[in-house]
Formats: structure tokens, C-alpha cells, sequence
């Protein structure tokens, strides 16, 4: 490997960049739809964010009113716990700067649900949420904007020119969770509330924590509530509520039928086949080659009594460490490269600005990177270690092939 | 030791039909020291080949050790070339990427049951055995051509084959290392009992064998 410096160089390159966008990929779909923090109980959360509003034949899809929600989907007896959230973006000016906050309007039952890491205080209770207590949980991004690293505790800040005190501070979720916001307020200090939402559409969503993983009890107890319901503004109401891996993999979102697999599967399987697949086939001309500068040292082997079997495992074994070292080298660019990528997404949103460690790389991410690497190494190991067993040991001797 | 019977191999083309050994018959036998003679293009490497089962013969039986090999699978064969042959190169054919040792070690590899412990002690006497103990952890490309045959010698004998087959392999070497190597095979003969057979076209070298087999053609002439 250290002797053939320009191959090694080249096998490093591809292999590290092939995994570097792999990770970073595997990174977005993990924080996604895995059960990290603060979205720990993610297989039993469905997230219930859009309504098919049946009138006169005709179907309307739009997001639920708050209280639609509280009417119809507050007693679910197949849930542990409801929550209602509805996000929005205030804009600040502080020391002449102006930045973008997401704003989450939320009731004690988020906190619930979720599992947010208080660094400071502590959540708003849902006597506070009752009141329309005007108190604020904001993440540490926010608390260092606001209050530059100070104790921000019992300190106000503007939130759409009214004063919310800050009653806790949490670390951040990721900015590709559906929990994410810079800012947490009771729902009912929401201004906009009644403009925003009529009767059955608005703009609020609903977390179901379900009591078991059988999320089907979930789906069908709303169904059967939501038949029983009349609307003078509809004929009738189908409420669709999936787990965030549901909502990412399934094949269609209008329409509040158990969630069908196969194609989104499949596609995803496809893309990362292709994926894998061009750089394994030039891993195999690569490795094609090699094996053709390698001839002699294959007759050789033969020769002192090596078995096609030996030499497909010596290649192959070879081939997967040097794609292993190729897969730590891709697991750190992967990291650069996601800051590089987060620095490309901000430029078109300079207000709301995401954080630079947006992409997390988890023990899953880590353990898939390691599978695609072994994955590549066989693929690019497996055919040309096979042509390899092949090679006549004569030919072989004389420096030559006989592929 | 070594029988060959009606050994035949002939090359096809398309179009053309080459005869490269037509009907040998040779036996050798054991702790013999054989030197096979003629001109390039006779056939000597061929039948070298054969008799080390890297080639598979058109026609005929091939018997060693009193083991008909001639209808061994490919992998059978592997593990009867490790145990029972060794083979010295006229380019020695050593591994570039590899040291000293683990160029000897090699054939050992392939054993099973030796540990890297056992491999190495018996790699260290194979190289105190052809005289180059100090030069373990050299890369081939930092020694003379004596020493590299020398230790294609020793990671021939490792495993203590029985039978030795060597093709020219004092061909690229002068006089003086020829003579060091060709004395080096002469004492594994005597002492070890070695069956060696080896293809030359040096008769001084050949002269110093127990028998000389000559060819011509494809044929056996003596």
C-alpha cells in the first residue's frame, strides 16, 4: 500500500469522498427521523400536521386549527400525552444587527413529549400556558445572541414587541426536526391565533406521544372519532398523523391510510446503490489494474501453494482496510464538509441562520458509515480478487496476465 | 520419486498446433540430483512446470511420491505443491513489497497449524542455512542477485519439500555466485537428501548433477 503511493492516493480519494457525502446524507436522515435528544420517544410520536377537508366532493388539504385539535383529538385514549405547536420567525435588531429567531408556540405538554437538556431553569408548566403567562424557554444559541453567555434567567426579551421574561434555556434541537426552534412560548400568548385559524384549518400541528409502538391503535381510534364528528364547514375530516420516519419514507401524505413503503424504500435503496456503485466500478478498474502489477507476486503465491481461496480473502481483506482507512478519512472531511455545506445554506438566508455543527454525527451514523465501507470494499474487492484466482500461474510468472 | 509417463503438451491455436513435449517418459528418483540440458524452445521449462504441477500436461501420467497427481482438483494440488515442492527462479521472483523473512516465511503461510512465532524461527534457519541470517529485514531490491537467489533458495526449503525444482537458476548470476548457489543446492542434496531437479544451459553446472536428462525438440535425446 505505502510502496504504490499514486494508487493508494487515488483509491484514498475516492473512497473518502464517496463516504463524506454518505455520512453527511446518513447524518441528515438520522436527525430526521432517529430517536435522538430531544426527540427520544420518535417511534411512538406521531405528528399530526395535515387535514383532508371534505366538501361537496371536492378534497382540501390544509394544516389543523388549534381548535379543531382540542376538540377532536384531545382525548385519544390510545395516547400518553398531546401537545399543540404552531412555528413561526420573529425578526431582532440588537447593537444594529438584525437576525431571524424560529418561534415555536407550545403548551406543558411539549416538554412532556419531548426531552429537551435544560442547561438553565426549567419548562413552562400548563397552569402558565392557562394564564397566557408571557415566559420564554430559548435555546443557548439564542441565550449567547441575547445575552452574549450571560445568566439569562428572569431576564425579558422582544418577542413581536412584547416582552417574554426567560424562565429556561435548552440545547438545541437540530434544525431538521420538526421540535426545533430558537425560541418556546405558550401557544397562548399567539396574537395571530384566531386570525390564523378558522374553524377546522390553521396553522397548528399536534405531537401524539402513543401509549405502545402500535401506532395502527393511534391512527384507527382517530379515524373512528373523526367519522363520529360532524362540521358545519365539511362534509367530513381526515386527520393524517405519522412518525417522522413515516412522514420521510412513505410513499404519499394525503391520505390517512396505514403508510406504504415499498417505492419510497426502494428508491432510497436505488439512489444508494448508484451511489455506492460508481465509485465501487472504478475501486474495481483500480483494483483490475493492480492485480495486473501484482501478476508476478500472484504466481509466486500460487506457486509456494496458495488456493484461489487465499488469495480472493488476501485481496478482499486488503481491499476492506484500505477502504476502512478511507472511511475514517471521509468520517472527518464529512465533518468540514457539513460546516462547508451549512456556510452554502446560510448565504440564502442570512437572517435565519442555521448552526454550523447542524450535522451530527450519531454512533448510528458512525456504525453505517462502517457498513457502507465494508460494503465497498467487497463490491470493489470481490470481482477483481475472483479474476485474480483466475490468472494462469505461468503467465503470472512471466509478469504478465491472463485476465 | 518422480514418474512421468507418455508426458505430452501441445499448444492449439486456431490455426496452429505446436508440440512442445511429445511422449516423455522420466523417472527420478529419490535424493537424486537431475540437470536437464538443451536448446531454448525445447521444452525444458515446459516439463519443469509440469513435473511442479503449474502447468497440467495435454497427455500422460504424472506420479510423485507414489501419488497419481494428475487428477487432483486445483486446490488439492495447491496444498501438495506446498508440501512437497519447492521452486527456485532463474529472476529469483521474490517479493518486491516484502522483506526478507516474510519472503521466506511465505510458503508457510499456506500451512496450516504454524504459528508467526514458529514461521519466523524457521525462516531465521533457512536464511542461517544459504548464509544470510544478517539480512532479515532487507527489501530485495537492496541486495546482489547472489543474495536474492539465495534467499529464493531458502524460502524454497522452508518447508522442506522434498523435491526441488529449479529453473536456470544460476542462469542470471557470474561465474563466482553461480558456483556459491550451485554449491548451496549440491549440499542440500547430500545433506538433507533434497530430490533437485534442474533445468540449465550451463554444462559445467550440469556436470556437477548426477545425471544429465537432454533435450531436443520437445523430445528426450539421452
Amino acid at each position: 500500500m505505502l510502496r504504490k503511493k499514486y494508487y493508494t492516493a487515488l483509491t484514498l480519494i475516492g473512497i473518502s469522498l464517496t463516504i463524506m457525502i454518505i455520512v453527511i446524507f446518513a447524518s441528515f436522515i438520522d436527525q430526521i427521523v432517529s430517536a435522538n435528544k430531544p426527540e427520544v420517544n420518535r417511534d411512538r410520536t406521531l405528528i399530526l400536521d395535515k387535514l383532508s377537508i371534505y366538501k361537496d366532493g371536492k378534497k382540501n388539504n390544509a394544516g389543523p386549527s388549534i381548535n379543531f385539535l382540542q376538540k377532536n383529538i384531545g382525548n385519544l385514549e390510545s395516547t400518553e400525552a398531546i401537545s399543540y405547536f404552531s412555528g413561526t420567525g420573529f425578526i431582532s435588531t440588537l447593537n444594529g444587527k438584525t437576525a431571524g429567531h424560529m418561534l415555536t408556540f407550545t403548551d406543558g405538554n411539549f416538554w412532556k413529549i419531548t426531552d429537551f437538556e435544560f442547561t438553565e431553569g426549567k419548562p413552562f408548566r400548563s397552569e402558565e400556558v392557562k394564564k397566557g403567562t408571557r415566559v420564554a424557554v430559548i435555546n443557548e444559541k439564542t441565550k449567547s445572541y441575547f445575552f452574549n453567555e450571560k445568566e439569562a434567567l428572569g431576564k425579558d426579551i422582544a418577542i413581536m414587541g412584547l416582552s417574554y421574561k426567560v424562565i429556561g434555556v435548552v440545547k438545541s434541537a437540530t434544525p431538521f426536526s420538526r421540535v426545533y426552534a430558537d425560541v418556546y412560548v405558550p401557544y397562548t400568548t399567539d396574537a395571530n391565533i384566531q386570525r390564523k385559524n378558522k374553524a377546522i384549518e390553521g396553522s397548528y400541528s399536534a405531537l401524539l406521544l402513543a401509549k405502545t409502538t402500535d401506532l395502527r391503535k393511534v391512527r384507527a381510534e382517530l379515524r373512528n372519532n373523526l367519522r363520529k364528528y360532524t362540521f358545519s364547514e365539511a362534509d367530513s375530516v381526515k386527520a393524517h398523523a405519522f412518525t417522522a420516519l413515516e412522514q420521510f419514507s412513505k410513499s404519499t401524505s394525503a391520505d390517512d391510510a396505514e403508510p406504504q413503503y415499498g417505492k419510497t424504500a426502494m428508491i432510497v435503496f436505488i439512489i444508494l446503490t448508484l451511489f455506492m456503485l460508481i465509485p465501487a466500478i472504478s475501486l474495481i478498474n483500480l483494483n483490475v489494474t493492480r492485480i495486473g502489477e501484482r501478476a508476478e507476486e500472484i504466481g509466486v503465491r500460487k506457486s509456494f501453494g496458495a488456493t484461489s481461496g487465499d488469495l480472493v480473502g488476501q485481496l478482499v481483506i486488503e481491499n476492506i482496510i484500505i477502504t476502512l482507512i478511507g472511511g475514517m478519512i471521509g468520517l472527518g472531511l464529512s465533518v468540514y464538509a457539513s460546516q462547508l455545506l451549512v456556510h452554502f445554506i446560510n448565504t440564502f438566508d442570512p437572517l435565519f441562520k442555521m448552526e454550523t455543527d447542524s450535522f451530527i454525527i450519531s454512533w448510528r451514523v458512525f456504525g453505517f458509515c462502517l457498513f457502507s465501507c465494508l460494503l465497498l470494499g467487497l463490491i470493489s474487492g470481490v470481482y477483481p480478487a475472483w479474476k485474480m484466482s483466475r490468472m494462469n500461474v505461468i503467465y503470472a510468472l512471466k509478469g504478465g496476465n491472463n485476465l | 520419486m518422480i514418474k512421468l509417463t507418455d508426458i505430452e503438451k501441445i499448444y492449439r491455436t486456431n490455426t496452429i498446433e505446436t508440440t512442445a513435449l511429445n511422449k516423455i517418459n522420466i523417472n527420478i528418483d529419490k535424493g537424486e540430483f537431475v540437470a536437464i540440458m538443451g536448446p531454448s524452445g525445447c521444452g525444458k521449462s515446459t516439463l519443469l512446470n509440469i513435473i511442479g504441477l503449474l502447468d497440467a500436461p495435454t497427455g500422460g501420467m504424472i506420479n510423485i511420491d507414489n501419488q497419481a497427481v494428475t487428477s487432483l482438483s486445483r486446490k488439492k494440488l495447491a496444498v501438495f505443491r506446498n508440501l512437497k515442492l519447492g521452486f527456485i527462479f532463474q529472476s529469483y521472483h521474490l517479493i518486491n513489497d516484502l522483506s526478507v523473512i516474510d519472503n521466506v516465511e511465505l510458503p508457510l503461510l499456506y500451512r496450516s497449524g504454524i504459528s508467526g512465532a514458529e514461521r519466523r524461527k524457521r525462516a531465521m534457519e533457512a536464511l542461517g542455512k544459504v548464509g544470510l541470517g544478517a539480512r532479515t529485514k532487507h527489501y530485495p531490491n537492496q541486495l546482489s542477485g547472489g543474495q536474492r537467489q539465495r534467499v529464493a533458495i531458502a524460502r524454497a526449503i522452508i518447508g522442506n519439500p522434498e523435491i526441488l525444482l529449479a529453473d536456470e537458476p544460476t542462469g542470471n548470476l557470474d561465474s563466482a555466485m553461480g558456483d556459491e548457489v550451485m554449491n548451496l543446492m549440491l549440499h542440500l542434496n547430500k545433506t538433507d537428501g533434497t530430490t533437485i531437479v534442474m533445468v540449465t544451459h550451463d554444462a559445467h553446472m550440469a556436470k556437477k548433477t548426477q545425471r544429465i536428462i537432454h533435450f531436443f525438440d520437445g523430445q528426450q535425446v539421452s
